[in-house]
Protein backbone atom coordinates (compact mmCIF):
# COMPACT_ATOMS: atom_id res chain seq x y z
CA UNK A 1 0.00 0.00 0.00
CA UNK A 2 0.77 3.63 -0.35
CA UNK A 3 1.54 4.63 3.26
CA UNK A 4 3.01 0.39 3.99
CA UNK A 5 0.43 0.04 6.38
CA UNK A 6 0.65 -3.85 7.95
CA UNK A 7 -2.13 -6.18 7.39
CA UNK A 8 -2.21 -9.31 9.39
CA UNK A 9 -4.48 -12.50 8.54
CA UNK A 10 -5.09 -14.69 11.26
CA UNK A 11 -6.24 -17.85 12.04
CA UNK A 12 -7.42 -19.40 15.54
CA UNK A 13 -8.58 -22.79 16.09
CA UNK A 14 -10.51 -22.23 18.70
CA UNK A 15 -12.90 -20.50 15.79
CA UNK A 16 -12.32 -22.51 12.97
CA UNK A 17 -14.68 -21.27 10.54
CA UNK A 18 -13.46 -17.85 11.08
CA UNK A 19 -10.64 -15.62 9.42
CA UNK A 20 -9.56 -12.64 11.28
CA UNK A 21 -7.81 -9.85 9.24
CA UNK A 22 -6.50 -6.77 11.57
CA UNK A 23 -4.48 -3.45 10.96
CA UNK A 24 -2.69 -2.45 13.63
CA UNK A 25 -4.67 -0.01 15.27
CA UNK A 26 -7.19 -0.64 13.26
CA UNK A 27 -9.96 -2.11 12.76
CA UNK A 28 -10.65 -5.94 12.98
CA UNK A 29 -12.61 -8.18 10.66
CA UNK A 30 -13.90 -11.16 11.24
CA UNK A 31 -14.87 -13.29 8.30
CA UNK A 32 -15.48 -16.69 7.20
CA UNK A 33 -12.89 -18.82 5.92
CA UNK A 34 -13.64 -17.82 2.22
CA UNK A 35 -11.36 -14.84 2.64
CA UNK A 36 -8.35 -16.54 2.47
CA UNK A 37 -9.69 -17.06 -1.16
CA UNK A 38 -10.15 -13.79 -2.08
CA UNK A 39 -6.91 -12.94 -0.26
CA UNK A 40 -5.45 -15.16 -3.08
CA UNK A 41 -6.94 -13.14 -5.50
CA UNK A 42 -5.68 -9.64 -4.09
CA UNK A 43 -1.95 -10.98 -4.31
CA UNK A 44 -1.13 -8.24 -6.45
CA UNK A 45 -2.19 -5.42 -4.06
CA UNK A 46 0.23 -6.24 -1.31
CA UNK A 47 3.74 -7.43 -0.98
CA UNK A 48 3.65 -10.18 1.19
CA UNK A 49 5.41 -9.29 4.39
CA UNK A 50 8.37 -11.70 4.15
CA UNK A 51 8.22 -14.92 5.80
CA UNK A 52 7.39 -13.19 8.52
CA UNK A 53 4.10 -16.45 9.56
CA UNK A 54 4.49 -16.94 13.24
CA UNK A 55 2.68 -19.19 14.62
CA UNK A 56 1.92 -20.70 18.46
CA UNK A 57 0.88 -24.60 18.28
CA UNK A 58 0.21 -26.46 22.01
CA UNK A 59 -2.32 -27.32 24.68
CA UNK A 60 -5.78 -26.29 25.38
CA UNK A 61 -6.33 -27.13 29.04
CA UNK A 62 -10.11 -26.68 30.72
CA UNK A 63 -10.22 -26.22 34.16
CA UNK A 64 -13.77 -25.40 35.92
CA UNK A 65 -14.67 -22.13 33.98
CA UNK A 66 -11.00 -21.48 32.83
CA UNK A 67 -9.25 -22.02 29.24
CA UNK A 68 -5.88 -21.75 29.54
CA UNK A 69 -3.86 -22.78 26.29
CA UNK A 70 -0.08 -23.09 26.47
CA UNK A 71 1.82 -23.15 23.20
CA UNK A 72 5.38 -22.66 21.51
CA UNK A 73 5.57 -19.98 19.70
CA UNK A 74 7.47 -20.52 16.29
CA UNK A 75 8.62 -18.47 13.56
CA UNK A 76 9.76 -21.05 10.73
CA UNK A 77 11.54 -23.42 11.68
CA UNK A 78 12.81 -21.88 15.18
CA UNK A 79 11.11 -21.80 18.82
CA UNK A 80 10.90 -18.32 19.92
CA UNK A 81 8.88 -18.68 22.90
CA UNK A 82 6.23 -19.69 24.52
CA UNK A 83 2.48 -18.01 24.94
CA UNK A 84 0.01 -18.38 27.83
CA UNK A 85 -3.49 -17.76 26.85
CA UNK A 86 -6.26 -17.71 29.77
CA UNK A 87 -9.88 -17.31 29.42
CA UNK A 88 -12.56 -16.77 31.98
CA UNK A 89 -15.62 -18.21 30.16
CA UNK A 90 -18.81 -16.72 31.93
CA UNK A 91 -17.65 -13.18 31.72
CA UNK A 92 -17.97 -10.94 28.67
CA UNK A 93 -17.07 -7.81 30.47
CA UNK A 94 -13.74 -7.25 30.85
CA UNK A 95 -13.97 -5.32 33.80
CA UNK A 96 -16.02 -7.83 35.79
CA UNK A 97 -13.55 -10.27 36.10
CA UNK A 98 -10.02 -9.16 35.45
CA UNK A 99 -9.63 -9.58 39.51
CA UNK A 100 -10.29 -12.97 39.35
CA UNK A 101 -8.48 -13.62 35.97
CA UNK A 102 -5.32 -11.83 37.67
CA UNK A 103 -5.75 -13.97 40.87
CA UNK A 104 -6.16 -17.69 39.22
CA UNK A 105 -2.84 -16.37 36.68
CA UNK A 106 -0.96 -15.61 39.89
CA UNK A 107 -1.78 -19.19 41.26
CA UNK A 108 0.86 -20.64 38.38
CA UNK A 109 2.72 -17.58 37.06
CA UNK A 110 3.60 -15.78 39.84
CA UNK A 111 5.67 -13.12 38.69
CA UNK A 112 5.40 -13.35 35.60
CA UNK A 113 1.56 -12.54 35.60
CA UNK A 114 0.72 -9.70 33.24
CA UNK A 115 -0.83 -6.41 33.79
CA UNK A 116 -4.47 -5.72 32.08
CA UNK A 117 -4.08 -6.46 28.39
CA UNK A 118 -4.22 -2.38 25.58
CA UNK A 119 -7.15 -3.99 24.25
CA UNK A 120 -9.15 -3.00 27.39
CA UNK A 121 -7.82 1.05 27.19
CA UNK A 122 -10.83 3.04 27.26
CA UNK A 123 -13.58 0.47 26.51
CA UNK A 124 -13.75 -1.47 30.16
CA UNK A 125 -17.12 -2.12 30.08
CA UNK A 126 -17.59 -3.66 26.38
CA UNK A 127 -18.30 -6.54 25.09
CA UNK A 128 -15.64 -9.11 25.06
CA UNK A 129 -15.17 -10.54 21.50
CA UNK A 130 -12.83 -12.95 19.31
CA UNK A 131 -11.31 -9.94 17.87
CA UNK A 132 -10.03 -8.79 20.97
CA UNK A 133 -7.98 -12.08 22.16
CA UNK A 134 -6.77 -11.92 18.20
CA UNK A 135 -5.58 -8.34 18.82
CA UNK A 136 -3.13 -9.40 22.14
CA UNK A 137 -1.81 -11.79 20.16
CA UNK A 138 -1.10 -9.81 16.86
CA UNK A 139 0.87 -7.63 19.64
CA UNK A 140 2.69 -10.88 21.54
CA UNK A 141 3.87 -11.97 18.21
CA UNK A 142 4.95 -8.54 16.91
CA UNK A 143 6.89 -8.57 21.15
CA UNK A 144 8.60 -11.49 19.90
CA UNK A 145 9.32 -10.46 15.74
CA UNK A 146 11.33 -7.97 17.23
CA UNK A 147 13.09 -9.85 20.13
CA UNK A 148 16.42 -10.66 18.96
CA UNK A 149 17.29 -14.37 18.57
CA UNK A 150 20.17 -15.68 20.51
CA UNK A 151 23.57 -16.02 18.43
CA UNK A 152 24.97 -19.36 18.77
CA UNK A 153 28.14 -19.45 18.97
CA UNK A 154 30.54 -21.68 16.68
CA UNK A 155 34.24 -22.55 16.21
CA UNK A 156 35.38 -23.41 12.93
CA UNK B 1 -27.89 -1.51 0.94
CA UNK B 2 -25.44 -2.77 -1.25
CA UNK B 3 -21.93 -0.32 -2.19
CA UNK B 4 -19.29 -1.12 -4.44
CA UNK B 5 -15.89 -0.06 -3.37
CA UNK B 6 -12.55 0.02 -5.92
CA UNK B 7 -9.48 -0.96 -5.52
CA UNK B 8 -6.13 1.75 -5.15
CA UNK B 9 -5.20 2.90 -8.64
CA UNK B 10 -4.07 1.91 -11.04
CA UNK B 11 -5.98 -1.69 -10.65
CA UNK B 12 -9.82 -1.58 -10.80
CA UNK B 13 -10.28 -4.28 -8.61
CA UNK B 14 -13.88 -3.79 -7.48
CA UNK B 15 -15.57 -5.47 -4.15
CA UNK B 16 -19.23 -5.56 -3.06
CA UNK B 17 -19.93 -4.93 0.40
CA UNK B 18 -23.84 -5.79 1.38
CA UNK B 19 -25.89 -5.93 4.71
CA UNK B 20 -29.48 -6.60 5.38
CA UNK B 21 -31.09 -2.95 6.32
CA UNK B 22 -34.58 -5.05 7.21
CA UNK B 23 -32.56 -7.82 9.90
CA UNK B 24 -30.23 -6.39 12.39
CA UNK B 25 -26.90 -8.50 13.51
CA UNK B 26 -26.77 -10.47 10.26
CA UNK B 27 -23.20 -10.50 8.73
CA UNK B 28 -22.42 -8.34 6.28
CA UNK B 29 -21.63 -10.08 3.26
CA UNK B 30 -18.43 -9.17 0.83
CA UNK B 31 -18.44 -10.38 -2.94
CA UNK B 32 -15.86 -10.65 -5.26
CA UNK B 33 -16.77 -11.15 -9.16
CA UNK B 34 -14.02 -11.18 -11.85
CA UNK B 35 -13.75 -11.02 -15.57
CA UNK B 36 -16.80 -12.71 -17.61
CA UNK B 37 -15.07 -16.18 -18.60
CA UNK B 38 -13.54 -16.67 -22.34
CA UNK B 39 -16.00 -18.96 -23.99
CA UNK B 40 -18.64 -17.08 -22.90
CA UNK B 41 -20.07 -16.69 -26.14
CA UNK B 42 -22.10 -20.06 -26.61
CA UNK B 43 -23.64 -19.87 -23.18
CA UNK B 44 -26.62 -18.44 -22.46
CA UNK B 45 -25.79 -17.05 -19.70
CA UNK B 46 -22.79 -14.79 -18.26
CA UNK B 47 -20.57 -16.75 -16.13
CA UNK B 48 -17.59 -15.57 -13.71
CA UNK B 49 -15.58 -16.32 -11.18
CA UNK B 50 -16.94 -15.36 -7.61
CA UNK B 51 -15.88 -15.89 -3.83
CA UNK B 52 -18.95 -14.78 -1.11
CA UNK B 53 -17.54 -13.96 1.99
CA UNK B 54 -19.49 -13.10 5.26
CA UNK B 55 -17.94 -10.68 7.51
CA UNK B 56 -18.82 -8.59 10.71
CA UNK B 57 -20.34 -5.59 10.60
CA UNK B 58 -17.23 -3.27 10.33
CA UNK B 59 -16.49 -4.14 6.80
CA UNK B 60 -16.56 -0.97 5.46
CA UNK B 61 -14.02 0.84 7.95
CA UNK B 62 -12.15 -2.19 6.91
CA UNK B 63 -12.18 -2.01 3.17
CA UNK B 64 -11.10 1.98 3.69
CA UNK B 65 -8.50 0.87 5.98
CA UNK B 66 -7.25 -1.61 2.83
CA UNK B 67 -7.47 1.49 0.59
CA UNK B 68 -10.30 0.69 -1.10
CA UNK B 69 -12.62 3.99 -1.84
CA UNK B 70 -16.23 3.41 -2.63
CA UNK B 71 -17.90 4.37 -5.85
CA UNK B 72 -21.20 3.88 -5.48
CA UNK B 73 -24.05 2.68 -3.60
CA UNK B 74 -27.42 1.85 -3.89
CA UNK B 75 -30.81 0.63 -1.97
CA UNK B 76 -32.37 -2.54 -3.19
CA UNK B 77 -35.80 -3.31 -2.29
CA UNK B 78 -37.62 -6.68 -3.54
CA UNK B 79 -38.37 -10.32 -3.17
CA UNK B 80 -35.80 -13.11 -3.71
CA UNK B 81 -37.61 -16.46 -5.04
CA UNK B 82 -36.11 -19.63 -5.35
CA UNK B 83 -35.91 -22.45 -7.40
CA UNK B 84 -33.02 -25.30 -6.89
CA UNK B 85 -29.61 -23.42 -6.54
CA UNK B 86 -31.70 -21.11 -9.22
CA UNK B 87 -32.34 -17.63 -7.93
CA UNK B 88 -34.25 -14.56 -8.78
CA UNK B 89 -34.75 -11.37 -7.55
CA UNK B 90 -37.29 -9.07 -8.31
CA UNK B 91 -36.47 -5.40 -6.68
CA UNK B 92 -35.71 -1.63 -7.11
CA UNK B 93 -33.25 0.18 -6.74
CA UNK B 94 -33.21 3.35 -5.28
CA UNK B 95 -30.75 6.24 -5.21
CA UNK B 96 -28.99 7.46 -1.76
CA UNK B 97 -29.78 11.24 -1.32
CA UNK B 98 -27.07 11.56 1.05
CA UNK B 99 -24.23 9.46 1.19
CA UNK B 100 -24.60 7.14 4.24
CA UNK B 101 -28.24 7.91 4.78
CA UNK B 102 -30.13 5.38 4.12
CA UNK B 103 -33.48 7.11 5.17
CA UNK B 104 -33.55 9.48 2.34
CA UNK B 105 -33.86 7.68 -0.71
CA UNK B 106 -35.26 7.84 -3.90
CA UNK B 107 -35.97 5.41 -6.52
CA UNK B 108 -34.40 5.28 -9.57
CA UNK B 109 -37.11 4.44 -12.08
CA UNK B 110 -40.73 3.07 -11.61
CA UNK B 111 -39.79 -0.06 -12.90
CA UNK B 112 -38.30 -3.46 -10.99
CA UNK B 113 -35.66 -5.40 -11.90
CA UNK B 114 -35.28 -9.04 -12.44
CA UNK B 115 -32.36 -10.95 -11.97
CA UNK B 116 -31.67 -14.59 -12.64
CA UNK B 117 -28.63 -15.72 -11.09
CA UNK B 118 -26.98 -19.16 -10.13
CA UNK B 119 -24.34 -19.41 -7.41
CA UNK B 120 -22.38 -23.08 -8.54
CA UNK B 121 -18.82 -24.60 -9.00
CA UNK B 122 -16.43 -24.27 -11.20
CA UNK B 123 -17.29 -25.96 -14.60
CA UNK B 124 -20.81 -26.69 -13.99
CA UNK B 125 -22.11 -24.94 -17.61
CA UNK B 126 -25.04 -26.62 -18.33
CA UNK B 127 -26.52 -24.33 -15.18
CA UNK B 128 -26.59 -21.58 -18.16
CA UNK B 129 -29.17 -24.38 -19.93
CA UNK B 130 -31.13 -24.42 -17.10
CA UNK B 131 -31.35 -20.86 -16.58
CA UNK B 132 -32.09 -20.70 -20.05
CA UNK B 133 -35.28 -22.80 -19.65
CA UNK B 134 -36.39 -21.03 -17.25
CA UNK B 135 -36.00 -17.61 -18.79
CA UNK B 136 -38.39 -19.51 -21.06
CA UNK B 137 -40.61 -20.08 -19.02
CA UNK B 138 -41.18 -16.19 -18.02
CA UNK B 139 -41.86 -15.04 -20.92
CA UNK B 140 -43.90 -12.55 -22.38
CA UNK B 141 -44.51 -11.39 -18.84
CA UNK B 142 -40.50 -10.73 -18.39
CA UNK B 143 -37.82 -11.01 -21.09
CA UNK B 144 -34.31 -11.96 -19.82
CA UNK B 145 -31.23 -11.61 -21.29
CA UNK B 146 -27.92 -12.30 -20.94
CA UNK B 147 -25.84 -9.27 -19.69
CA UNK B 148 -22.77 -8.24 -21.48
CA UNK B 149 -20.81 -6.15 -19.01
CA UNK B 150 -18.72 -4.59 -21.79
CA UNK B 151 -21.59 -2.85 -22.92
CA UNK B 152 -22.72 -1.31 -19.34
CA UNK B 153 -19.15 0.17 -18.59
Amino acid sequence: GQTGKLMYVMHNSEYPLSCFALFENGPCLIADANFDTLMVKLKGFFQNAKANKIESRGTRYQYCDFLVKVGTVTMGPSARGISVEVEYCPCVIANDCWNLLMEFMQSFMGNHTPGIPSVFGTKHDSIYSPADTMVQYMELFNKIRKQQQVPVAGIR
Amino acid sequence: LVSGVRGPPPSPFVLRARRSMDKSGMPWHLRYLGQPEIGDKNRHALVRNCVDIATSDNLTDFLVEMGFRMDHEFVAKGHVFRKGIMKIVVYKIFRILMPGNTESIEPLSLSYLVELNVVAPAGQDVVSDDMRNFAEQLKPLVHLEKIDPKRLM
